[in-house]
């Protein structure tokens, strides 16, 4: 009996390793930025951000994905026009530019000082060219936007004049996100390994599964970046992440996604805590093709059944921003929604007992995403409350997830953020999307809003803001927080998380 | 104790009642926990001192009180409520895995001991590339196809402890067949299924049983390990293993939400060896003289 113990002991063995390397991985994970730590530490001139989700391409003409140009974009890309902290669209490329009465035509001034990285000047042609470049090569889902555009010429080498087909309030925004970035004409042969771009910082190295590294852009055109170089190094446990920083592997969380462990920083004074907005809308949300969620009274009753101030407090330490609807605080069309379907067990029972949907099963799908997982539990119990019963199973995330739930439309429930900004119309104005819904009514309040003026846009998205939390399209939980911890003596970090782009040049030290 | 040489065991105090009392020992300790947790878990099917799927924010994160024993995890609900019913978890995957192993693998033994030599070799190197293939790669794969949750943990654990069964009951298995009453049934005519069940079976059985006892470990662990990678019980369902992946992120802020579950798994883990190294004492016929 006893040699055969070795025998057994060996998947023991393995399975014990197998947890152990978990565990290890969060603790031995900083140790390849080791080298750097010291340098990244003491010296002036370089940087190491810890982010999560590394981008699977450096080309965002063909790739979707937020890390890309939150990478790229500002940095090493810039576009005609950028977004400030408080979102509004300020001058980058392009000095200044004026709007014709009919609001379809756009002149830019363009400034004569910018280079590409390759060594040619940037005019009017490149921007020519990389308008045009949005429809013809581009790949991803986003380029629909561009759409709108009718014709792009080049005046003057510092002149471009953009035509619209039709007035469009959303073109302009659109053009701060990387469907703006101004490529060279001879510059984009293989933007997948070696992008090309007029920004403060210039693409050197990727080195991948760990880290992307920038180094200043020497021939700037505009105001020099404090960092030398800057090394955005990538994270796949929020655990693994938040002790990066405590061992100075990195000097910078720039998502906690464990918010719960902010403890460990908050008071003390070797670090700083940020806390702003971003334009992450944590959504419940509900499969409006399904026959349940064809009553408007079974919608409302989970609205109704949902204690969101305890929500947030659970799953996300008490930080975020309850919405109430689907537009952050910094869309100016914002406006606090909590109030249309205030949290009350009894109303939802009888909106479900109405319905004849009491004791009802619904399958809530969560992606394996912190916030989801945990919030997942909490929609479970606090919809058990109320009399519906909910199957809750987590899917892979990205590909299972997207798979299941978002392209195969195999779930009624389901939690995940959007971070797109301004993605009212992506989300609850087409049908064919996973939330499928887009009623006429939104569809022409939203083309209404696009075509109009900067005024009726303003009231008739607040329109649709109130439309949809009154006929529960789906539950905002609430809106991620901008949560960040660096090192005590850095600067220039990002209040709010409100663009696409993760400005590096703005960083300095004290 | 058998690995040691005839020489060192001359230098060994004579065994005697000693050796009965460490085997008791042995026995007694293991059995305790064990009874403990499946107490736990049976107490659990009708109480808990609160509910595990009320989530209740206004007392989440809670130390340990005369309200709360062993304290409050970050949704509020009460750890050893969530240890009581995650005790259900481990010993239903333990149950049913080492079930599912044992009902394919003892037969797959007794087989592989009475087929021609040739064949039984057959069975038993085939076996062994079972237990070659890692067993968390095996439930990844499950997991993959047909969805994470408890029922697939349970049947990856269940496979991949097959060949242990196997391996632990042929060659038990091989020395009954060469047993002289053995020998006559079959002169005797008796067919090899009666053989198997009459003869083979009863005297492999304390083999299967000590077996059990240690692959009912194994599992506890490997349960631990699914549910901690996300594998296994789907969130919301209270395990010992997904108690320990969602106190991770509170690591520095909590540390009492890893010890508690790990304390857990780590004592079923201990019992369930200690019970396993008892019964073999107690069943191993080569021990027998020396009591």
């Amino acid at each position: 009996m006893t040699h055969h113990l070795p025998r057994l002991l060996a998947p023991l063995a393995a399975l014990a390793l197998a947890v152990t390397a978990c565990t290890a991985g969060s603790s031995t994970a900083p140790a390849p930025a080791g080298s750097s730590a010291t340098t990244a530490g003491g010296s002036s001139d370089r940087i190491t951000l810890g982010l999560v989700a590394e981008p699977a391409s450096l080309d965002f003409t063909k790739s979707d994905g937020a890390a890309i140009p939150q990478a790229l974009l500002v940095n090493v890309y810039e576009g005609l026009v950028k977004l400030d902290q408080d979102g509004k669209i300020v001058p980058a490329l392009a000095t200044s530019w004026k709007v014709s009465d009919e609001n379809k035509t756009y002149t830019f001034e363009l400034t004569d000082k910018a280079k590409f990285t390759n060594g040619t000047a940037f005019t009017a042609a490149d921007a020519v060219f990389s308008i045009n470049r949005v429809k013809t090569d581009w790949t991803t889902s986003l380029k629909a936007a561009m759409d709108v555009v009718a014709e792009a010429k080049a005046i003057s080498p510092t002149q471009l004049q953009v035509t619209l087909s039709a007035p469009s309030n959303d073109w302009l925004y659109r053009m701060t996100t990387h469907l703006g970035a101004m490529f060279s004409a001879t510059g984009v042969d293989d933007l997948a390994n070696k992008p090309i771009g007029t920004g403060p910082y210039t693409f050197t190295s990727w080195n991948r599964g760990d880290s992307i590294t920038l180094t200043r852009n020497e021939a700037y055109w505009g105001t020099k970046p404090h960092y030398q170089s800057v090394v955005l190094k990538y994270f796949k446990d929020p655990t693994a992440l938040n002790n990066a920083l405590i061992t100075n592997a990195i000097n910078v969380v720039t998502t906690v996604q464990a918010p719960e462990a902010l403890g460990q920083f908050t008071g003390n004074s070797k670090y700083q805590v940020i806390e702003g907005t971003t334009n992450g809308e944590v959504l419940l949300s509900f499969n409006n093709a399904n026959e349940i969620f064809k009553d408007k009274r079974v919608r409302q009753a989970i609205r109704h059944a949902i204690d969101h101030k305890a929500l947030m407090e659970t799953c996300w330490a008490g930080k975020g921003t309850l919405i109430g609807s689907f537009v952050p605080p910094t869309d100016p069309w914002y406006e606090d929604l909590t109030g249309v379907t205030p949290f009350n067990k009894a109303t939802a029972t009888s909106l479900l007992t109405q319905a004849g949907k009491l004791g009802a099963t619904l399958r809530l799908r969560v992606p394996t995403l912190p916030y989801a997982v945990s919030c997942g539990q909490v929609v479970k119990a606090q919809l058990e409350a109320v009399g519906l019963k909910v199957t809750l199973d987590q899917l892979e995330f990205p590909a299972t997830w997207l798979e299941q739930v978002f392209r195969g439309g195999d779930f009624d429930m389901s939690i995940i953020a959007h971070v797109e900004p301004r993605d009212l119309k992506a989300v609850f104005g087409n049908p064919a999307y996973y939330t499928k819904y887009g009623t006429p009514e939104i569809q022409g309040l939203l083309k209404a809003a696009d075509e109009g003026s900067v005024d009726e846009q303003t009231a008739k998205l607040k329109q649709v803001g109130r439309l949809l939390a009154e006929d529960a399209a789906g539950d905002v939980l609430f809106l991620l927080p901008n949560l960040m911890v660096a090192d005590a003596g850095i600067t220039g970090l990002p209040q709010n998380a409100i663009a696409v782009a993760f400005d590096l040049s703005k960083l300095g030290k004290r | 104790m058998t690995g040691l040489s005839r020489g060192a065991e001359a230098l060994l105090p004579p065994p005697g009642r000693r050796t009965r009392r460490g085997t008791e020992a042995t026995l007694l300790v293991g059995g305790v926990i064990i009874a403990v947790i499946v107490l736990l878990a049976l107490v659990s099917l009708v109480w808990t001192p609160y509910d595990t799927g009320e989530i209740n924010p206004s007392e989440r994160l809670a130390l340990s009180s005369d309200r709360h024993w062993l304290g409050t995890d970050k949704f509020g609900r009460d750890v050893f409520s969530l240890l009581m019913v995650g005790s259900q978890t481990t010993l239903l995957v333990g149950l049913v895995s080492v079930g599912v192993a044992a009902l394919v693998g003892v037969p797959l033994g007794i087989l592989s001991a009475m087929v021609p030599k040739w064949w039984g070799e057959v069975i038993i190197r085939a076996n062994d590339l079972l237990l070659a293939f890692p067993a968390l790669l095996l439930a990844i794969m499950l997991t993959a196809v047909h969805g994470q949750g408890v029922v697939t943990a349970m049947i990856a654990i269940g496979i991949a402890t097959i060949p242990s069964f196997a391996r632990v009951v042929r060659s038990g298995a091989i020395g009954v067949m060469k047993t002289e009453y053995v020998l006559a049934a079959r002169a005797a005519g008796r067919r090899p299924l009666a053989i198997a069940l009459r003869h083979v079976l009863p005297n492999v059985a304390s083999l299967v049983i000590v077996q059990a006892s240690v692959s009912f470990a194994i599992a506890v662990l490997a349960e631990a390990a699914l549910s901690y990678l996300g594998l296994g019980a789907p969130p919301g369902t209270p395990s010992w293993g997904r108690m320990l992946q969602e106190g991770q992120e509170l690591l520095f802020v909590a540390p009492r939400l890893e010890v508690f579950p790990g304390v857990a798994i780590a004592l079923a883990v201990l019992g369930f060896n200690l019970l396993g190294d008892g019964l073999r004492d107690r069943f191993d016929p080569r021990l027998e003289d020396r009591r």
